[in-house]
């Protein structure tokens, strides 16, 4: 009879509407798992400060993280107990593919390569930045994305 | 891509065997015609797919596939609905898909859109504006909104809303930032979306205004970022449709029908009623491509497309429909979000905003979610401008997501980003419940619906169940091949009884009372209605039903009634069994067609079912039983009446009219109960349960007997019934009898019953005639060559 036969073809044409979705929902999926794997493996290129604090010994410190807070705060990444420092003085953050500097509104005021800083402006190796009485050189490793660790997976559009 | 064409392909062989399944039989002519839009459906997503990987590998890979299945589904449904349409959709949609392989070879399309803004959508309102003058309507309906001519028509309102949106985009992006006083700033764009608007109003298109509108409302919301924007202009569409519900009857029309639309189902609201119970007839799985009927919801092809998606694949088909939209508009924003610039975010969004509402208002149209309006649903619907409109959209989406590689613009406000796909989402969430409780909750109510002409087209397709006499003589049968099956009534002077079947005049008679076994809705297993209803979306073969009318002695009845009004019910007193039931005047059922309106005004009643409807006082005619048994007090004649079944309706499978109360003024019986009270003295005072409806053929088992409704009852002492019949009795014969006459404002009836005495050794008989004139003796004759007839 037609009947039956139709009905499974009734069947696999709704199957098929699914299978569409059900596509498209995992070539989403597959967006999501190869945006975050390609952010995984995005490395943040280290930075490293030679800072001079006031009436201290020279030293240096290397950053992995991406946000890199300066002042007299006790939880601030470069501290120093200095009175021309502010509590939170500045900031360094990484993000757009470069390192920035940012004054955080702070009472003497941020300078790179000598000049006071106003909007947060991108870092380059051997700027020169001053706060309050302290002094840093900023030096960046020069790799910018390490080679991914995990296996991206295949563009999207090549799967259908 | 190719999912879709897979289900594409399904689609059309199911519509290419389609009649097979609705005919029940191999032997059909196919459907063929719509694989040549399955090939240029083919030809355009094979060419658009090509050239997008070619030029644009790197862009948005869901918004094409998700349009050309879409489009697709819209073009075989078309097809499917009016071949000639579906021709025209694919050349189209060939057009289309050149568009989108011209397009992505012009990389400079956006900025030549932001540019020229001005040029574009001035030159838009002019197109728009042609059409006061120039205006045609291809469908030949009072909204002149098409220009063109020799058969290619073209909607200058569906590019409008396109340049529109662009405009828009274009304006915000370069303005915004520099002021935030809104009202200055906003000046231009209020005039020219004025302008539109006053512009669509003159030419009372309404459905796409407020698409304007909404669309105006959503840009300056992404480019402000303000609620209080969405907050007015919501506000602003309430009041405008409050206004225009008072100043256009269009508009008064819809919202009412929307309201209250069950109040003139067959007027105002037709449409929506018909979409509804073709949503209804969906059910969750769908009858079938092709199987359907959702050619009875006037603007299939356009408006009400989704109506017809929903009969043909149900709610898992709508559902799927649903998702895809919903796929579409979450892809925009995503493009939108991480648009390179102001322009290209505020123009994706505009363009995704604009598809997605448009959807959402026509498809909660057809749910009866939201109020009617005459837009398209993009991708699906027919229309040439359309169809080009959504594609443009498509195109121009492509485009931005190809910049998606560059840094995304920053973003000042994010909250429209987030609000507005979530009421978008909200809106396709909606259509879904309420496709889900009209296909499903409320699918069984709506669909017994009188106005649900399905029921009378599946009797074209369905065998029903025939009509036998107690010899199994065919009185009514269905005749013809499965798609023109027609019920023919080889017997058509007993049409008052076994009534009609009729796809205008609907059911009558027997025909009525025993649609379910005719039907084939009762005495098949569940399982097998359960199959059928699944498999063809109609009821199993109809049972063949066996009445206990004995043909020959109704064509006696029949000829000795000849043209005069009147009726006979001759039963068998022992069991009930009507062995001929007349009622005249008569009519031919085989003539409804014509005689239709005739006969159901005509004051002489033909239609009516005198012998079980027809109600006469009783007058004298019970005079010289009542004196036989020595009965003369109001009280004990009652009684009398009651005993012999007056005051009880008699319940047989067939319509009777409801018998008097005790406490009525005056007694008025039905030729059918005189029968049953003449049958209680034939019957040694035992009152039968009467019959029509013997034993209805069921496969297979063969034929299933019928229970009488009631049973019999002793009502009076046997010695009472012997009393009346041997001081009745005629001559010499086994027969009783006894006549009178009766009166009611200024009429004459003359009644007659009679019956077979103790003596007699054959099956005990008992008849009632009536006649609706002052001829007791023509009514006596009529009786006595009746039994003589009988118990040969």
């Amino acid at each position: 009879m037609s009947g039956p036969v139709l009905f499974v073809l009734r069947l696999l044409i709704t199957a098929s509407i699914y299978a569409f979705l059900a596509w498209a929902f995992w070539a989403l999926w597959r967006d999501v798992l190869q945006q975050s794997a390609l952010l995984a493996n995005r490395k943040i290129p280290t930075i490293s400060l030679n800072i001079r604090p006031a009436r201290e010994e020279l030293r240096v410190s290397h950053f992995i993280q991406p946000e890199i807070l300066i002042g007299r705060d006790l939880a601030a990444d470069v501290r120093a107990d200095d009175e021309t420092l502010s509590a939170r003085h500045a900031r360094l953050t990484y993000h757009h593919r470069q390192w920035w500097l940012e004054d955080l509104q702070s009472t003497n005021g941020t300078f790179l390569n000598r000049e006071r800083l106003y909007t947060p402006t991108v870092v380059v190796s051997g700027d020169r930045v001053d706060c309050g009485s302290m002094m840093f050189t900023i030096g960046l490793a020069m790799e910018g994305i390490n080679p991914p660790t995990q296996k991206i997976p295949a563009r999207i559009d090549e799967l259908d | 891509m190719i999912t879709a064409a897979v289900f594409l392909f399904t689609y059309s062989l199911v519509l290419t065997l389609s009649p097979a399944a609705r005919e029940r039989t191999w032997d059909v002519a196919y459907r063929w015609t719509h694989w040549l839009g399955f090939a240029s459906w083919c030809f355009s997503f094979g060419l658009a797919h090509w050239q997008i990987r070619k030029k644009a590998p790197e862009s948005d890979p869901y918004l094409l596939p998700v349009a050309a299945l879409l489009s697709g589904w819209g073009l075989i449904t078309i097809w499917r609905l009016l071949p000639d349409f579906g021709l025209r959709q694919a050349v189209w949609m060939v057009l289309c898909a050149l568009l989108i392989y011209l397009g992505l070879r012009k990389p400079g399309l956006l900025r030549a859109l932001r540019r020229y803004k001005y040029v574009w959508l001035v030159s838009g309102l002019l197109l728009m504006s042609l059409t006061l003058i120039f205006g045609t309507n291809p469908m030949g309906g009072s909204q002149r909104l098409w220009l063109g001519c020799c058969g290619f028509y073209f909607q200058p309102s569906e590019p409008l809303k396109l340049l529109l949106v662009v405009y828009l985009a274009a304006y915000l992006a370069d303005r915004m930032p520099l002021k935030l006083r809104l009202f200055t700033l906003l000046a231009p764009t209020v005039l020219l979306t004025g302008i539109a608007l006053l512009l669509l109003f003159v030419q009372r298109d309404l459905g796409t205004a407020s698409v304007f509108i909404f669309i105006y409302a959503s840009s300056l919301y992404f480019a402000s970022g303000r609620k209080r924007v969405l907050i007015a202009s919501g506000a602003l569409i309430l009041l405008g449709g409050l206004a225009a519900y008072f100043a256009f009857d269009v508009v008064r029309l819809r919202i009412d029908a929307w309201l209250n639309p069950w109040l003139d189902p067959s007027g105002r609201s037709y449409q929506i009623v018909q979409s509804l119970l073709a949503i209804a007839n969906g059910g969750i799985l769908g009858r079938g491509v092709g199987i359907g009927n959702p050619g009875l919801v006037p603007v299939a092809h356009s408006d009400f497309i989704f109506a017809s998606i929903a009969e043909e694949t149900g709610l898992a088909g709508t559902l799927g429909l649903l998702l895809a939209i919903g796929l579409f508009t979450a892809r925009g924003m995503v493009i939108a979000i991480s648009a390179a610039n102001r322009f290209q975010r505020l123009l994706a969004a505009g363009l995704t905003t604009y598809i997605s509402a448009q959807s959402i208002l026509i498809i909660g149209g057809n749910l009866r979610l939201l109020p009617l309006t005459g837009i398209t649903l993009p991708f699906v619907s027919y229309g040439g401008s359309s169809l080009v409109v959504s594609f443009l959209a498509v195109l121009i989406l492509v485009q931005i997501s190809l910049t998606e590689e560059e840094e995304p613009a920053p973003l000042p406000f994010t909250q429209p980003y987030r609000l507005l796909p979530v009421i978008l989402g909200v809106g396709i969430f909606a259509a879904a419940l309420v496709n889900g409780w009209w296909a499903v909750v409320r699918s069984p109510a709506l669909l017994s619906r009188t106005d649900n002409a399905r029921r009378s087209i599946a009797d074209r397709f369905v065998m029903r169940g025939s009509l036998f006499d107690q010899h199994n003589t065919p009185i009514t049968v269905t005749l013809g091949e499965s798609g023109s099956y027609r019920r023919t009534y080889l017997y058509p002077d007993l049409a008052p009884i076994t009534g009609y079947t009729h796809p205008s005049f609907g059911q009558a008679g027997l025909e009525s009372s025993l649609d379910n076994y005719l039907r084939g809705l009762q005495g098949n297993p569940t399982r097998l209605i359960w199959w059928n209803q699944m498999l063809y979306g109609t009821p199993p073969p109809g049972l063949d039903v066996r009445l206990t009318i004995n043909l020959v002695l109704q064509t006696r009845a029949d000829e000795l009634l000849g043209d005069r009004t009147g009726a006979v019910v001759l039963l068998n007193a022992e069991n009930g069994e009507i062995l001929a039931m007349a009622s005249h005047p008569s009519y031919d059922p085989n003539q409804l067609d014509q005689i239709g309106e005739t006969v159901a005004g005509s004051p002489s009643a033909p239609l009516l079912n005198r012998a079980t409807q027809g109600q006469y006082p009783p007058g004298e005619a019970l005079t010289p039983i009542l004196n036989v048994l020595g009965v003369s007090t109001e009280t004990e004649i009652r009684s009398i009446h009651a005993s012999l079944g007056l005051y009880e309706t008699p319940d047989l499978r067939m319509p009777v009219a409801v018998a008097s109360d005790p406490s009525d003024e005056s007694l008025l019986v039905s030729p059918l109960q005189m029968a049953l009270a003449a049958a209680t003295f034939s019957g040694d005072g035992i009152r039968p349960a009467a019959r029509i409806a013997q034993a209805v053929n069921i496969r297979p088992q063969g034929w299933v007997i019928l229970p009488p409704n009631s049973s019999a009852i002793e009502v009076l002492p046997a010695n009472d019934a012997l009393l009346v019949t041997e001081a009745l009795v005629i001559g010499k014969t086994n027969f009783w009898e006894c006549r009178g006459q009766a009166r009611r404002d200024g009429n004459i009836f003359s009644w007659y019953l009679a019956g077979t005495t103790v003596n007699w050794q054959g099956t005990p008989l008992a008849i009632a005639v009536v006649l609706e004139a002052n001829r007791p003796d023509l009514a006596e004759f009529i009786g006595q060559k009746m039994l003589e007839a009988a118990v040969k």
